[in-house]
């Protein structure tokens, strides 16, 4: 049961069943107090509770301003979440259609007379499917909501570093690669820059597969290594974590 | 038979600020570490916060203390995956971490003590009880270490997945502090950084 005092903190409570009772005082910005009270038949008993005002969070130098919520900054930080989330499954599948682009390419190759026409159509076809789901891939990195004030540290640097590399590659390639598909459509050898297409699309691949490991993979002796190989997004910030690598490392160099 | 029977105060209030005003020994917390730990199959993550607060005001042989820290000052190492953290944990919504314990004054030297600790976090209060904490004491300074075994199904958060799989429930957070009594002995005062 429960009952408010008037503005005077007085309160009464009657007709209470004898027995055991716990009084339970609370109110905004004070300690909560119990206290223990036995009521008897025909008694009339009195029980007063004194308050001790609680620490507030201005006792510890806390402005209300740091305490209020901001939901534009919350959904913005929703937004951005669910959009890289979609960045990282669109990345994953993407992986399917490019390795398969990259494989393809083995028996695609400029070779007259030993490659089918048909073995470079597979090709292309797998090609402009990895391109239409990398363009996907990237459109929801590129718009996903960035928060003012976040800084970039970590393997999201190597992660976006690596972006310069497989986005131009991944315009370039597809470019390269119908210019060597029209060559060897008119039965010619492929040439001039058109030879290209076959490395620049190994780097961008390879480049693509790093992109995604540098975000998958933290720990672990593998990661070390590759952590202490490239050595690029180690930000030096965090304690604990920069200092689990640090150690990490130095143990990885004497492995 | 015990019967539960609450009363609440409200405009008695102001009449008993001079009492908490004359509180006897306050505490305030100098530096403080506090690690929360994240496992994942492909990640063992460590978020590290030094911004800390604290208070802690001892009357009539009970000494309560408020601690509070920027959900937004724990930092991993990893940008990314800290702006995730923050959106997980609602962390705009619900800026601070708050955790308010109590400890018999008799305890405060004590080598080893257990607390309940009241913890708010990404809009939910949770109660552990009896967290066991060590104490060393050099000179004024008392040292206090320990570790919440906090999970994230008591905070209600939605545990974040890499590449499907997502991240164990337990999160247990390292604490690392140093509490020196207050010389003024006035409650109130800020905390100095």
């Amino acid at each position: 049961m429960s009952a408010q005092t008037n503005a005077a903190g007085f309160y009464t409570e009657s007709n209470l069943a004898p027995g055991e009772y716990q009084i339970t005082v609370a109110a905004a910005g004070f300690d909560t107090k119990s206290e223990n009270l036995t009521v008897t038949v025909g008694a009339s008993q009195t029980l007063d509770v004194t308050l001790q005002a609680a620490l507030t969070l201005e006792d510890l130098g806390i402005s209300p301003q740091q305490t209020q919520a901001n939901p534009q900054e919350q959904a913005r930080l929703n937004k951005r979440s669910h959009m890289l989330q979609v960045h990282q499954r669109l990345g994953l599948i993407t992986t399917v259609p490019l390795a398969a682009t990259v494989i393809s390419g083995f028996f695609a190759g400029g070779k007259r007379g030993v490659t089918s026409s048909s073995s470079r159509d597979l090709h292309a076809a797998l090609g402009s499917a990895t391109v239409g789901l990398y363009a996907a891939t990237a459109y929801y990195a590129i718009f996903a909501p960035k928060i003012p004030g976040a800084k970039t540290e970590g393997p999201i640097r190597f992660h976006k570093a690596l972006a310069w590399i497989h986005g131009p590659g991944m315009i370039l390639t597809p470019i390269l690669g119908a210019m060597a598909f029209n060559q060897r459509s008119q039965g010619e050898k492929v040439h001039g820059i058109a030879k290209l297409h076959g490395q620049v699309a190994i780097i961008t691949a390879v480049a693509y597969g790093l992109a995604i490991l540098s975000v998958s993979v933290h720990s672990g002796a593998a990661a070390r290594k590759a952590h202490a190989f490239f050595g690029l997004f180690h930000s030096g910030n965090s304690d604990s974590a920069d200092a689990a690598i640090d150690g990490a490392l130095a143990k990885a160099g004497t492995e | 038979m015990k019967n539960r029977f609450t009363i609440f105060f409200l405009l008695a209030a102001p009449l008993l600020l001079p009492s908490a005003a004359r509180a006897q020994n306050n505490w305030t917390l100098e530096k403080s570490t506090l690690t929360y730990h994240v496992s994942h199959p492909l990640h063992e993550v460590a978020g590290v916060s030094h911004a800390a607060r604290g208070k802690g005001v001892c009357r009539s042989g009970k000494c309560d203390f408020l601690v509070a820290a920027p959900v937004k000052s724990f930092d991993s190492g990893d940008s990314n995956r800290d702006l995730h953290m923050l959106q997980v944990v609602r962390g705009a919504d619900f800026p601070m971490i708050i955790v308010r314990f109590s400890l018999p004054e008799s305890e405060l030297d004590a080598p080893s003590i257990h607390c309940n600790l009241q913890i708010q976090f990404a809009g939910q209060t949770v109660e552990y009880k009896q967290v066991a904490f060590q104490q060393t004491i050099q000179g004024k300074d008392h040292h206090i270490t320990g570790t919440i075994p906090a999970t994230v199904s008591d905070f209600k958060i939605d545990p974040p997945k890499l590449l499907m799989v997502p991240i164990k429930n337990e999160i247990p957070v390292d604490v690392d502090m140093t509490w020196t009594p207050d010389a003024t002995g006035a409650a109130g005062g800020k905390s100095s950084h």
